[in-house]
């Protein structure tokens, strides 16, 4: 199965949060709400986007033209049944650290915020 | 939203718009004009997002078998310097590929400017090697041949051109912007069968232009290369059904396997183009003996004339076939999910 690095962990996420409304602006708001206090460029999230659309764990298209974007289409996207295993694998595996972490850093009193 | 509404300058979009990418304009301009604030946050937005988007369609597009053969070729022609500074156009104009085939205007004005180019170079020849009078030059017969290639050559290219815009508009599997699932399923199965055949067949071709390689003496390499893509054509063609999935899932599929063919079949034409110019290049350079007697001057300038037509023709199919590919590929971005007609009613 595909390992994915953080980055894509963070991207994915940032989709399956947004649902039907996963698209440039919103991913990015989405992904930088989610590494929050790191600011991360635009253009990292589509580099991010088009690697993982060639890796078939998201697919995208296009909506239809809209005035507020000048008359420009939106290139949704939304995660495959790979990309949603990917996911569900990197979090099974962020569960495993969290656990060990916590128990390393004595017990009950540390907690990930 | 009132900021989006107020979209940047007409100037600093085009200018925008320009250093884009075809294949991302849409989205990335899109999202460019949605955020935009003021003309120093939209420059600045843009400066920091094209470079990324930039270096990730030179990722997607690269074929990097395509490009190892054409530097190939540019080095055995123009040396290391020259290949060198090609790279870095040969990998951006990959990301700047255009998403459209050439409009018929502009391919028929290309094919008249190099013969345009041809002509004059063959008419000069022919003047300083004018048989009338008898000077040290060509003889009557190839003085004759030079004058009708010369004449020929223009419509020849525009016929050619021509008739390769009309097979594109004849090739185009998809017409309709909406289509029901079960209608997309047939389409892609139809495009991989074809697939499958077409690459059956020409690893097959492949496999005899490498074995009469050996007689004809050519490159060990050119031979390797033949073997190779004769070898993964074979063991990649397996048939396969179209996936039983969701209408996005299939349409991202067949997006897939449209540009990983579109890709294979560039490699392709350089490939069996490249003994041919590989033989020119050698005559060029070394000024080959021919049974016509001709001056070095003028086999070289034929030669170079002969290189010209055939990566003006190779250029010509890829262009014509790549477009086609993307011109596929973005009808099925834009395609929506219709339900199927009700057969007991028709």
């Amino acid at each position: 199965m595909e390992s994915l690095g953080q980055f894509e962990q963070i991207v994915l996420t940032a989709i399956l949060a947004l649902d039907d409304n996963a698209y440039g602006v919103t991913i990015h708001a989405k992904v930088e709400e989610l590494t929050h206090p790191k600011k991360t460029a635009r253009g990292a999230v589509y580099a991010t986007l088009d690697r993982m659309e060639d890796k078939s764990l998201i697919s995208s298209w296009l909506s239809e033209p809209t005035k507020e974007r000048g008359g420009r289409s939106r290139r949704h996207y939304r995660l495959e049944k790979s990309g949603e295993k990917a996911l569900k694998e990197s979090a099974r595996t962020a569960q495993r650290l969290i656990e060990t972490i916590t128990r390393g850093l004595g017990g009950l009193a540390w907690k990930p915020r | 939203m009132e900021a989006a509404l107020n979209g940047p300058p007409e100037w600093l979009e085009r200018m925008v718009l320009f250093a884009i990418p075809p294949a991302a304009r849409e989205g990335v301009a899109g999202d460019l004009w949605e955020t935009y604030q003021n003309p120093g946050q939209y420059a600045v937005e843009a400066l920091r997002t094209v470079p990324f988007v930039v270096w990730s369609q030179i990722r997607r597009n690269l074929n990097l078998p395509a490009l190892i053969l054409q530097s190939a070729l540019i080095f055995l022609c123009c040396g290391g310097p020259t290949t060198l500074l090609a790279l870095p156009v040969l990998m951006l104009r990959e990301a700047y590929r255009p998403i459209t085939r050439p409009s018929p205007r502009r391919a028929i004005r290309e094919a008249i400017l190099l013969s345009c180019g041809a002509m004059v170079l063959l008419l000069q020849i022919m003047s300083i090697h004018s048989p009338f009078p008898v000077r040290t030059g060509v003889d009557p017969f190839t003085w004759l041949s030079l004058f009708l290639a010369a004449l020929f050559l223009s419509p020849f290219l525009c016929l050619f051109r021509a008739g390769m815009i009309m097979q594109s508009d004849r090739c185009l599997p998809l017409s309709a912007s909406d289509l029901p699932k079960d209608t997309l399923a047939d389409s892609y199965e139809r495009f991989l069968r074809g697939a499958f055949c077409r690459n059956i067949l020409e690893g097959v071709a492949l496999s005899f232009a490498a074995v009469s390689g050996f007689f004809f003496a050519w490159n060990a390499l050119l031979i390797g290369l033949f073997v190779l893509a004769a070898i993964y054509l074979l063991l990649d063609a397996v048939p396969r059904p179209a996936p039983a999935c969701d209408f996005v899932s299939l349409r991202a599929r067949y997006q897939h396997d449209l540009a990983r063919q579109g890709q294979l079949r560039r490699f392709l034409h350089w490939l069996w183009f490249a003994p041919v110019l590989m033989v020119l290049h050698t005559r060029l350079v070394s000024g080959d003996t021919s049974p016509v007697p001709l001056d070095s001057m003028v086999l070289a300038s034929l030669n170079f004339v002969a290189f010209a037509i055939l990566c003006f023709l190779l250029a010509a199919l890829n262009r014509e076939h790549g477009g086609r590919v993307q011109e596929q590929i973005g009808l099925l971005d834009r395609m929506r999910e219709t339900s199927p007609p009700d057969r007991a009613l028709t």
